[in-house]
């Protein structure tokens, strides 16, 4: 009788589980694939500025600085956006009048390409080296006692008592 | 006597006080014959003292406008308003590693007075050691490269340029910078005794019961620092963004992000023994990165608007660096048999198994941002070209460490030690799952679109109820106990994160800005908002003049961005103004003003949703950070870390 009824709450998790899965997962993927409100030139240019360094400033975006390059910077961007330009193309025109450090996206080739090559071999390397951490310690935890361990056991126990 | 022979001598003092605490806690360590504990307490109130006093002739100074001392008169002004004044002291290199070394006195004296009676135990000795050894190099900074206390001949009639305009123009200036300063220096402590445990070979874990306080207030500072700069950015810069991954931001965060995994793992370790190179690793990682922090903000080798100016520090602490990294590797290293973790992980699905998961993806973060920040000096180290790491690749590279995070934050408070069960995970788990479903299926139907942002808020509800979940059952259980406690309060901070990684989401995910040329009484529409420029004015301060605009916002209240002129060489800042609601932030900016009052001004305008809930996420986790170092109810040494392992399978 206990069985049964531990068996029916467990199956009525199990279903809340799939109701929860089914209405988020749906939520997610409807949210995900319908198209919200067009997203305007403005809201494109503004995005783009933030991808590139304001040639004179210390540390600051075209989209953050306020000095009159970056005002220019960003008035081209905007017309490059309204003239139906690719990101690429803009990428390209503002590398080549500042610099390639005016790119705040490393270049995924040559020597830069380190910067995004290394955490994925970092963390590839962790995750092996956890497994087989995780692996040992499993085979370990298998072991059965030898008899030195149990007598030792024995004997410590009948010293406490 | 002057502000600038008082000053060097309080300095002096700090300097003598503490080499001379530095020999005679040695002395006292290598004779053990000798009980030298009230000597080493007059030598710590000496040092205590000196670096006080220091502090206090140079506010004298600055209040006094004493332009003889060359601090004040290269930052300071007669035209300062009081609050900025009094500030100005932090704002420029010297007085801030001034403000840097008292605070770290008042933690060595704090030290002194917690462990009174232990002061014959070795623990404490090299604890208190290595304490003097930190204190010596910020007081013989100040005897060299970084001396507040230098003179100048000011002519007749002279003032100072006051602190950069952007140092003076938002209260969170006269917070951010202590605040931030008491997480950096709080490391300290800890870092401390972990040097004294690989000394003394006591590296169990007992030196981490000794510092468990000290750790979590020093995380919880840092963390409000880093929060209350980011709003300071925000109310400040006028860019209507709050975080961009900065080089000096970034030096801030680092810690954080190793201190926020020792945390963590320190409790496997307090709990099963486990994890001690890691712990210790951790630790020296934290206290190295704030000095390695301290390099890059104060060195001038990375291009940052929040750095000081290029100075001759950069050497002296890149060496202390150095001889930090060096002396802990090699006392790790030296005490490596004993560093052997007697324990093991039985299960993956555990608690200490979510703790290990959680301390390799801040490890993976830290790393991430590590190198981001000093990639571009290694490029051009090796290849000669100058390049910038910026927004994209750290958003890239840290959003799916973040999901992770959120994830984990969710499952591992539910976990038990040792292993878990399908049976108790669904059991524990299914309350927080409905919500985290109720919250996409709300976003979506408020609009919220795309899968990143939707995600972040489905992982945050999934985070948020597994965390109320235990504050509900910990308060049913022990009243209002349930509240404080490390657990406990730990999970008050939890949702405060929690705010901030949603927050973070919504507003980088929906951010509308535009630029918009009005001229008085045209309206511009965006977002559904309606902005109508009523025309400007002309304020004159004792410190600068200001041209405000008025901008009426949604027909209601009339907002006043303006542009504030300072009279030494002419510098112009913005100064925006924010109307903040819970759902969305409006921060508006004047570019430029008209020559003429009828030509149009040049307004940017940025629409942001739940920005006010980074700033509420910071103070709630503030909150539980006090709640977590309130003492809760103790776990019994008889009660068994878990359940047998038999009785789960």
């Amino acid at each position: 009788m206990l069985r049964l009824r531990s068996s029916s709450r467990s199956d009525a998790r199990l279903w809340s589980w799939i109701g929860a899965a089914v209405i988020g997962v749906s939520a997610l993927l409807y949210g995900s694939l319908a198209s919200g409100e067009p997203r305007t030139n403005a809201e494109r240019a503004h995005s783009l500025a933030n991808q590139f360094a304001c040639p004179v400033c210390d540390g600051q975006s075209v989209a953050q600085s306020d000095v009159s390059v970056a005002r220019i910077i960003r008035r081209e961007i905007r017309t490059w956006v309204d003239e139906g330009r690719t990101t690429d193309y803009i990428r390209s025109q503002l590398v080549a009048d500042f610099g390639e450090d005016i790119d705040y996206t490393p270049s995924a080739s040559g020597i830069t390409s380190l910067v995004w090559i290394l955490p994925v071999v970092a963390g590839a390397g962790a995750v092996t080296g956890l497994f087989f951490v995780f692996r040992r310690w499993k085979l370990e935890a298998d072991l059965e006692p030898t008899e030195e361990d149990v007598a030792l056991v024995e004997s410590a126990r009948a010293d406490r008592s | 006597m002057s502000n600038s022979s008082l000053g060097a001598a309080a300095v002096a003092l700090g300097v003598a006080a503490s080499i001379t605490g530095l020999v005679v806690v040695a002395m006292s360590l290598t004779n053990r014959r000798g009980n030298w504990k009230r000597e080493i307490q007059w030598l710590v109130g000496a040092m205590a003292f000196a670096a006080v006093a220091a502090v206090v002739v140079m506010e004298r100074a600055l209040i006094t406008r004493d332009f003889t001392v060359a601090y004040v008169a290269e930052n300071g002004s007669s035209t300062t308003p009081a609050l900025f004044n009094f500030a100005t002291l932090w704002a420029a290199l010297e007085g801030s590693i001034l403000l840097w070394t008292m605070i770290l006195t008042g933690f060595v004296v704090a030290v002194v007075v917690k462990f009174r009676d232990q002061h014959d135990d070795p623990m404490v000795g090299w604890a208190l050691f290595t304490l003097f050894v930190v204190t010596t190099f910020f007081f013989m900074l100040m005897m060299g490269p970084a001396n507040p206390f230098g003179t100048f001949d000011p002519s007749p009639g002279f003032d100072g340029p006051g602190p950069n305009p952007l140092l003076q123009n938002h209260v969170l200036m006269a917070f951010h910078p202590p605040v931030l300063y008491l997480g950096y220096v709080g490391f300290t402590v800890p870092f401390a005794f972990a040097i004294s445990a690989l000394i003394t070979g006591r590296v169990g874990e007992g030196w981490l019961v000794a510092t468990r306080r000290w750790t979590v207030m020093a995380w919880g500072f840092l963390t409000l620092g880093i929060v209350l700069g980011a709003w300071w950015s925000y109310e400040t810069l006028g860019w209507g963004g709050y975080w961009a991954w900065d080089p000096v931001e970034n030096a801030s965060f680092l810690p954080w992000l190793t201190g926020t995994a020792f945390i963590h793992s320190v409790m496997v370790q307090e709990r099963r023994g486990m994890l001690r190179v890691w712990n210790l690793s951790l630790v020296v990682a934290t206290f190295s990165l704030t000095i390695l922090g301290t390099f890059i903000t104060r060195s001038g080798i990375l291009n940052s608007v929040h750095a000081f100016v290029e100075s001759g520090i950069g050497p002296w602490i890149l060496t202390f660096f150095g001889l930090i990294v060096v002396v802990s590797l090699g006392l790790i290293a030296w005490r490596g048999d004993q560093l052997r973790s007697p324990g093991r992980i039985d299960s993956p699905v555990s608690r200490e198994g979510a703790f290990l998961a959680n301390n390799v993806l801040f490890a993976a973060f830290a790393f991430v941002v590590l190198l981001g920040t000093i990639f571009p000096l290694f490029v051009e180290a090796v290849d000669g070209r100058t390049i910038s790491v910026g927004n994209p690749y750290f958003d890239r590279m840290t959003m799916p460490i973040g999901f992770s995070l959120l994830f984990l934050m969710a499952v591992a408070p539910v976990l038990p030690w040792r292993k878990a069960s399908p049976g108790v995970m669904s059991q524990r788990l299914i309350g927080p799952a409905w919500f985290a479903a109720a919250v996409v299926v709300f976003s979506v139907l408020v609009g919220a679109r795309g899968w990143a942002p939707l995600l972040a808020f489905g992982l945050g509800g999934f985070a948020a109820g597994a965390s109320a979940r235990q504050l509900i059952l910990a308060t049913r259980r022990q009243g209002w106990r349930g509240l404080v406690g490390r657990t406990n309060g730990g999970m008050i901070v939890h949702i405060g994160v929690i705010l901030i990684a949603v927050a973070f989401a919504a507003s980088n995910a929906y951010v509308r800005q535009d630029e918009f040329n009005l001229v008085p009484g045209q309206t511009a529409t965006m977002s559904g908002h309606e902005l109508t420029y009523e025309g400007s004015t002309v304020i004159e301060y004792s410190n600068r003049t200001e041209r405000v605009a008025r901008i009426r916002i949604d027909g209601g209240q009339v907002y006043e961005p303006a542009v504030a002129t300072y009279p030494f060489a002419g510098q112009s800042i913005n100064i925006p103004s924010v109307r903040s609601t819970a759902v969305d932030d409006i921060a508006l900016s004047v570019l430029s003003f008209p020559e003429g009052d009828d030509d149009a001004v040049l307004l940017r305008s940025t629409i942001q949703p739940l920005i006010v809930w980074l700033w509420i996420g910071g103070i709630v986790i503030a909150i539980g950070t006090a709640m977590a170092v309130t003492p809760g109810t103790r776990r019994r040494p008889t009660e068994p870390v878990s359940a047998p392992l038999e009785t789960l399978a």
